[in-house]
Formats: C-alpha cells, structure tokens, sequence
C-alpha cells in the first residue's frame, strides 16, 4: 500500500467514524479550543498506531481505545498543549450551529454535565454503555471483565437517576 | 429518568449531531504530513530545553571537578566530596528523567484503557522517585565551602555548632522528605507543595487517578 493509499484509508475510516472521537473528546474537555486540541491529538495518536491496527478487532474498538487512552492522559496534564496546525484554530471537527443549538435540549445537558462529574474511567463506561456497545466490546476497549463492567454501570446509572431525581421539577 | 432513557436521550441527541458533524479534511491531511511531525517537535523542545540546561549545568560541575582534582589539595576535602556527591546525584537524576521522556514517548495508545493508564500511570508516579533523589543533595551545599585546614580544627565552637545545626538541619529535611514523599504521603501539605514544584500539577493529577484505577481493580 503506498502512503496515499494508507492515508486515504486512514481518512475514509475516521469519516466513517467521526462521531466517535467527538464525543469522547467532548466528554473530557470543558471548552472548545481544549476540545478541538484534544481532537487533533486522538488523530495524530490514532495515525501513529494505524500501521499496526489489528483487524481482529472492530475499526471501532481501535479508535474509542485510542481516543480514550489519549483523552485519559491528557486530562491529567497541565493545561500547556501546543497549538498543533495554525493560530486560526481551524476545527477538524465541527458541528453546523444552527443544528447544534435546536437539538441541545435540557435534559440531554444535564445527561452531559453528570457525565461530566463522574470520574475519568467512570466517565469512559458510560460513554460505551450509552453507544450501547455490546457487554464484550466494552470490556475489550476497556481491558476489564465484562462482569466487572456491568457492575460498575450498574453503580453510575444508579448516581445519574439519583442526580435526576434531585433535579426541580 | 429511567435507565433506557438515558440511552435514548443520547441516541436522539447524537443522531442530529452526527449529520451535522463535518471533518475538515484539509486540516486532517495536514495533521498526517509533515506539520503533525514538526508539531510534535515543537513540543519535545521545550523538555529538551530542560534537558540542555542541565546537561549545562553538569558539564560546569564535571569541569570544577576536573580541575580541583588536578589541583588536589587536602583543604579541597570538603569541597571535593560536596560537589562530587553533587554532579553523582544530579547525573542520576538527569538519566532518570531522560528515560522517563524515551518511555512515555514510547507509549502505544491502541491497547486496552485499563493497560495504558496503568502504564501511564507507572511512569508520571516514577517523577516521585526522582524527587526524592534531588533531595539528597540538600545537605551538602552547606558543606562544600568548608575547609579541611580550619574545619574543625581550627574553627571555634561557636561556628562549629552553627555548622552542626546548619547540617544536621538539613540531613533531617533530607531524610524526612526522602522518606515522606511517596505515592501515599500526596495527602501531606508539604509534600505535595513540594512534588508539584518540581513534577508540576500532572503528577498529582496521576496521582488522584492512581486512587481511581486501585478502586476499580479491587
């Protein structure tokens, strides 16, 4: 494969799965730079490891390890990333605002700000649970016993209805 | 809110996003070229900046060294053993930290989260081990300007107990922060006031996290 080849396969299946890298690094980052940042840093770090994907496992599974791995770090590093492209701050991934602001309703803010408040690898179990990864797949990116992850669900959705629950009526 | 709903809620939201989510691919096959390497680059400088500074610093130690063995005198006693003991113990530290750097640049991220972390983890908890390293120095800059002709020969007993306390004080600094500062002890004001001055806030981060990853293995 030559390396335009493996490039254009390299973008065709991060397009395929865009969605993917933009929720986790929204459910890690506070702000949009951090955000976009973050974004580019899951991309540069899913191209390193891409000559050695394993096709045993779903394109999927490589790109949430990754994506979490990287977003787990970074959030235990100081706030001091390099702008990595231009000062423009140009996003890899951008989302139509008129779209965004329509379907930013209540109770999915809420859903992300308690997502937010959960710890690190908390957080990145929830993510999988709702994508509704299967109870295999979940525990293959996370590396845990699917026993241990269903327990561990059990134990957030347990705090997130008790947070809903909490909330004025 | 029940538990489908939350599924729900985040299927409904996410399905809107995804149509309106667009990947700039111009910026994405800049990020693949050269530019991703250069910028990556740029951000090894500034450890290598470090690195540069104190390879400096130890090069000036070695030269000082080289040059009060050429000239040996017994009233450089004090002074030889100060420094010496000084440059062994930095040049540790450099290596440490060198290897820290090669380490954590090595790391693969495509393996299983709970594998990487720990891994990561190991290495931002190994900055700790090189803090306590530094800190063995402490007592021998109040030591390396003495004199092996008028210490404690000659000295009166006024400055020899000045010196005692001054030494003794610090061997104590010395022996308490080697033996405080661990993986354990973060909870303690001035450890973590101290390990953070030299690791910077990630390692208290890594170390929050750590507590993290023994609940969930547990």
């Amino acid at each position: 494969m030559t390396s335009t080849d493996k490039s254009d396969l390299f973008i065709s299946i991060l397009e395929g799965h865009k969605g993917i890298i933009h929720k986790v690094a929204l459910a890690y980052t506070d702000n949009k730079e951090a955000k976009e940042d973050l974004v580019q840093e899951i991309v540069l770090q899913l191209w390193k490891s891409f000559h050695k994907y394993n096709p045993a496992f779903k394109y999927s599974t490589w790109i949430y390890r990754v994506a979490l791995n990287v977003s787990l770090a970074a959030s235990r590093k100081e706030n001091n990333r390099a702008k990595r492209i231009d000062p423009l701050r140009e996003e890899m991934l951008s989302v139509a605002q008129s779209e965004e602001s329509t379907v930013m309703v209540e109770n999915y803010k809420k859903l992300q700000e308690f997502i937010s408040g959960l710890k690190e690898l908390d957080r990145a179990i929830m993510l999988l649970y709702l994508e509704e990864k299967s109870q295999k797949e979940m525990a293959e990116i996370m590396g845990m016993t699917p026993t241990n992850i269903s327990t561990r669900i059990g134990r957030i959705k347990d705090v997130l209805r008790q947070k809903f629950a909490e909330l004025p009526q | 809110m029940e538990e489908t709903n939350f599924v729900l809620l985040w299927k409904e939201h996410y399905q809107k996003i995804d149509k309106s989510l667009s990947i700039n691919k111009r910026l994405l096959k800049e990020l693949l070229t050269e530019k991703a390497q250069s910028a990556v680059r740029s951000l090894m400088r500034g450890k290598a900046f470090g690195i540069f500074a104190a390879v400096i610093y130890l090069v000036l130690l070695g030269l000082v060294l080289f040059f009060t063995i050429k000239n040996y005198h017994s009233a450089f006693n004090y002074f030889l053993f100060s420094i010496g003991a000084i440059f062994l113990i930095n040049l540790k530290a450099l290596c440490d930290y060198i290897r820290h750097l090669i380490l954590l640049g090595k790391v693969d991220y495509d393996g299983s989260v709970l594998e990487i972390q720990r891994r990561l983890r190991q290495l931002q908890a190994s900055l700790v081990k090189h803090c306590k390293i530094m800190v063995l120095q402490f007592p021998l800059w109040t030591t390396f300007f003495l004199s092996s002709t008028w210490f404690p020969g000659q000295a009166g007993v006024g400055y020899i107990l000045i010196q005692i306390v001054l030494t003794g004080s610090f061997v104590w600094l010395a022996i308490w922060l080697y033996r405080k500062i661990s993986l354990e002890n973060l909870s303690n004001r001035w450890v973590s006031l101290f390990v953070s001055g030299v690791g910077g806030k990630s390692v208290l981060n890594a170390l929050k996290f750590y507590g993290e990853l023994e609940e969930l293995e547990a």
